[in-house]
């Protein structure tokens, strides 16, 4: 009794707060769509005025198509203003594969390439689920690669873009298509993790004359030149070092996720055969 | 409000299957919902880690110890 009632103070607690944050946003934050509060200023100087910004996300809305050259703000957000977050959001990922992969090599190490099932579409599930499997994962990769790739440009980025990929992984195990080889599999998975990880740190080492991430590349006369301001149809080789550190985000989520999800199936394998070893031994 | 009978149902349920598929549910209805607010980004994430992600982990998990609650 004395938890229910404790239960629904908090309930009512929660909902209470939620109101006390709903309420002055209406009034001090602008409201979705409306992402500029003065569209005077916007309209008449066009671009790159730093007067009149009151707050950080109009400075972002007003400048960073000039300063980064990528058309999509929030890529703009991630991976240049707050790239260092990004860093670190890459490295949270890698060190939880790196701890699942501890946690599981105690398993995993007594079967290292002794799961042989039959290469190709396994008897085990129905031909169905193996072949939706095997026809829509190209179809998967190749709109996770859009993302990663066009991640300047349109809605998307490197983490959409890896996990849009990992689930079509996903997809392959549960059609039963990686059946053989899961040991080599991870391994060549968690060298290319690594060398994305270490390639997003790189990029950011390479503008270090200006600031750690600083995006170099978004200048004018160089190669990777920057857009007009307004809407326009954007080229590829835009916003400077953006799609490279969109590539290496895109990879070592992809690679991530997929480990983690290799190695957890084959948990499950490995338990299925050790209760067959049972059974056979009694 | 859909979402909301969505989360409470995948809490109520017994059996831990149903409830990771009304998880999934739930995902995918939290999807449109970014997607009508403008927020493309998001709704990608959304469904792709939970839609699809989330969803896997869990029935792996769910496979890997027993199926009922008690």
């Amino acid at each position: 009794m004395k938890t229910k009632i404790a239960s629904f103070i908090a309930f009512l607690f929660f909902v209470g707060f939620l109101f006390v944050m709903i309420l002055p946003s209406q009034y001090s934050i602008h409201l979705p769509g409306e992402p500029v509060r003065d569209d005077d200023v916007f309209k008449e100087s066009g671009q790159g005025k730093t007067e009149n910004v009151r707050t950080m996300d109009d400075y972002f809305l007003r400048n960073g198509q000039q300063e980064t050259g990528s058309n999509n703000i929030v890529t703009s957000v991630v991976f240049d203003y707050r790239g260092f977050d990004t860093l670190g959001e890459g490295t949270v990922l890698f060190i939880a594969v790196s701890s699942i992969s501890m946690l599981l090599y105690q398993f995993l190490k007594k079967k290292k390439e002794s799961v042989v099932g039959p290469s190709g579409f396994s008897p085990e599930v129905s031909r169905i689920v193996s072949y939706a499997a095997f026809l829509l994962f190209p179809i998967i990769v190749i709109f996770g690669a859009y993302l990663v790739i066009h991640g300047h440009l349109s809605p998307g980025g490197g983490f959409q873009g890896g996990a849009v990929t990992a689930s079509g992984t996903a997809l392959l195990l549960v059609g039963m298509l990686i059946t053989r080889k899961s040991y080599t599999t991870r391994k060549i998975l968690g060298i290319f993790e690594s060398l994305a990880l270490v390639a997003f740190i790189g990029i950011g080492f390479a503008g270090l004359t200006t600031a750690f991430l600083y995006n170099f590349m978004a200048t004018p006369d160089s190669f990777m030149n920057i857009m007009p301001f307004g809407p326009n149809n954007g080229d590829l080789t835009s916003a400077g070092t953006l799609p490279f550190i969109s590539l290496a985000v895109g990879v070592e989520v992809f690679c991530g996720i997929s480990i983690i999800l290799v190695a957890l199936y084959n948990m499950t394998k490995a338990d299925k055969e050790e209760e067959k070893e049972v059974k056979e031994e009694s | 409000v859909v979402i909301l009978v969505a989360a409470v149902v995948s809490l109520l349920f017994k059996d831990l299957l149903a409830s990771v598929v009304t998880f999934a549910l739930l995902s995918l209805l939290l999807t449109i919902v970014f997607f009508l607010l403008d927020a493309p980004d998001v709704a990608i994430a959304e469904a792709s880690i939970g839609a699809a992600l989330t969803t896997v982990i869990f029935v792996i998990s769910v496979k890997l110890t027993r199926r009922r609650e008690e």
